[in-house]
């Protein structure tokens, strides 16, 4: 019986993605499964287009530099909390976590009036904002599970043989550290690359983003150059978490700390 | 550099961020209950007090829920069974990893191609000739349960996972060598020591269920509305900030009410277990 369950469940999971990407390869005009002939014309249409294309830069864009400040910002708090061995270090570790546990369509709402205050509704800025408060709570558990692993005592000994802290730091320090930045990195990239619900309430005509323009289109058309652009972003994760299974494995995502 | 200033500059970004999000909430609530410099809260009242609203939230809540059991009663069983597998797990937690980091919105987009008129199922139904007509399997609740449980179990199923596999395998054969039947070392040993991870589970998916928005709107429709769908109409269509403001605030309500009991619940377990005490 779990075994029937299982097995089903673990069909079921893929489902979805591989019929998006086999649909994508239909020559017809209209998006119907099983696809009625063979052909590439909704990629070329896609890839064809300066929106669709300047949508996908976008969005790596944002991912990119939200990746990459909310690993820094996790990988200082995590110094501080680990290294540093603050009093309330546990409480800012939940802190940090605590956009977790509010529902995204409340998340989108406030995010919404905060830019608003700050006058960065639709802009690129806004969106690095909120995507690195969305992704902060993903980075930090692997730097902060790798400062845990690495040895304080390899610091002190670059520091006792002169080395300034600086270099201790960038020769000793961020090298052990490496796996969990990494690991953030992509897992924060991941998660903003595909983020939907919140970011968009925070789009507009200067900026958009590529789960967000699928959103809209899905909504709006049925054009099978949607399952195009869909089976793209379906690569792009592959990639990623061929990435991530490369550098750290995935049962890192079932490990607890 | 001194310590103190050390360590403030190292929480100074993870501070500013978290402050944004703090001070947006603030405004949030505020927004949705200072009308012109007077706390006014006529815009809950006409929430509970219009039948559609009332309808909209108890639509909400009973789709959580029903999307919240059917995945841990199939989640379960699936964690358990990846725990316990002798081969290549790793492949199992690739099917369960890689369509959870695959984004909603390709995945609802899935469903719509399976459930859709023209679609998988009603494909096979039409041209089997067990239909004349396309069935109707999206557009209601069922549709968007299907789409809520699909895109949420892998919640579920790794909060569970990451708890079993914690759990020796030699704690339930003890209990199975000492004459406990198997259902019995499954129900005294596994299943109070994997609780912490289903409540974890129940959590996510649950606050998740409430708050989705592109799941319901692509696989429910306009019409079958939930909170989230709601506010987002508020928002994009009649540009009503502040009702959409105390939509949102009702919706924080439901699901904290829900969601720290379970979290208190689930960190007393955690510490009982840890600390080697009975439950």
């Amino acid at each position: 019986m779990t075994r029937a369950i299982a097995i089903l469940v673990l069909m079921f999971l893929p489902l979805p993605i591989v019929i998006v990407v086999l649909s994508s390869f239909t020559s017809a005009g209209y998006l119907s499964f099983p696809i009625k002939g063979l052909s590439l014309r909704w990629y070329a249409e896609f890839l064809g287009s300066a929106n669709w294309l300047s949508v996908m830069g976008t969005s790596a864009l944002l991912a990119l530099i939200g990746a990459l400040v909310s690993t820094a910002a996790s990988l200082a708090a995590a110094w501080a909390v680990v290294r540093h061995r603050i009093r309330f270090g546990t409480a800012w570790e939940t802190l940090l976590l605590t956009p977790l546990i509010f529902p995204h369509a409340a998340i989108g709402v406030i995010m919404i009036v905060t830019l608003a205050g700050l006058g960065w509704l639709g802009t690129f800025a806004g969106l690095v904002l909120v995507h690195c408060i969305l992704t902060v709570p993903y980075a930090y558990r692997p730097v902060a599970a790798a400062l845990r692993k690495a040895d304080p005592a390899l610091e002190e000994a670059a520091a006792s043989l002169g080395a300034r802290p600086w270099r201790t730091f960038w020769l000793v320090s961020l090298p052990a550290v490496r796996p969990g930045l990494v690991t953030s990195l992509l897992f924060s990239f991941i998660i903003s690359f595909d983020e939907v619900t919140v970011t968009l309430f925070l789009v507009g005509p200067f900026v958009m983003t590529l789960p967000v323009q699928v959103f809209s289109e899905v909504l709006e058309s049925a054009s099978p150059v949607i399952a195009a652009v869909s089976a793209t972003l379906v690569l792009f994760t592959s990639a990623m978490v061929f990435i991530l299974d490369r550098v750290i494995g995935i049962q890192f995502f079932v490990e607890r700390d | 550099m001194p310590r103190p200033f050390r360590i403030a500059l190292l929480l100074a970004p993870s501070a500013l961020l978290m402050g944004v999000f703090a001070v947006g909430l603030v405004r949030l609530i505020a927004s949705s209950m200072v009308i012109d410099g007077q706390i006014d809260l006529s815009l809950y009242s006409d929430i509970l007090h219009r039948a559609d609203y009332v309808a909209m939230l108890g639509r909400t809540l009973r789709i959580a829920a029903l999307t919240t059991l059917v995945s841990v009663l199939i989640g379960f069983p699936t964690a358990y069974f990846v725990a316990r597998y002798r081969g290549n797990r790793n492949f199992l937690l690739l099917l369960i990893i890689f369509p959870w980091l695959v984004s909603i919105v390709v995945r609802s987009y899935g469903w719509v191609v399976i459930l859709g008129p023209r679609g998988l199922v009603n494909g096979i139904v039409t041209a089997t000739g067990l239909a004349d007509r396309p069935l109707k399997l999206m557009y209601n609740d069922f549709g968007v349960i299907l789409g809520l449980v699909h895109v949420l179990l892998p919640f579920m199923i790794i909060a569970i996972l990451s708890v079993l596999l914690q759990i020796p395998r030699s704690l339930e054969e003890a209990s199975m060598s000492l004459g406990g039947r198997p259902a019995y070392s499954f129900r005294t040993v596994v299943l109070p020591l994997a609780l912490p991870g289903v409540l974890t589970g129940i959590t996510l998916v649950y606050l998740m269920s409430t708050g989705a928005i592109v799941t319901p709107l692509l696989l429910g429709g306009l019409g079958n509305t939930m909170i989230g769908t709601e506010i987002f109409q508020e928002v994009m269509h009649f540009f009503d900030y502040p009702k959409a403001a105390a939509l949102a605030t009702v919706l924080l309500a439901t699901a904290l009410a829900v969601v720290l009991p379970l979290q208190i619940l689930e960190r007393h377990l955690t510490r009982r277990l840890s600390d080697g005490g009975d439950l």
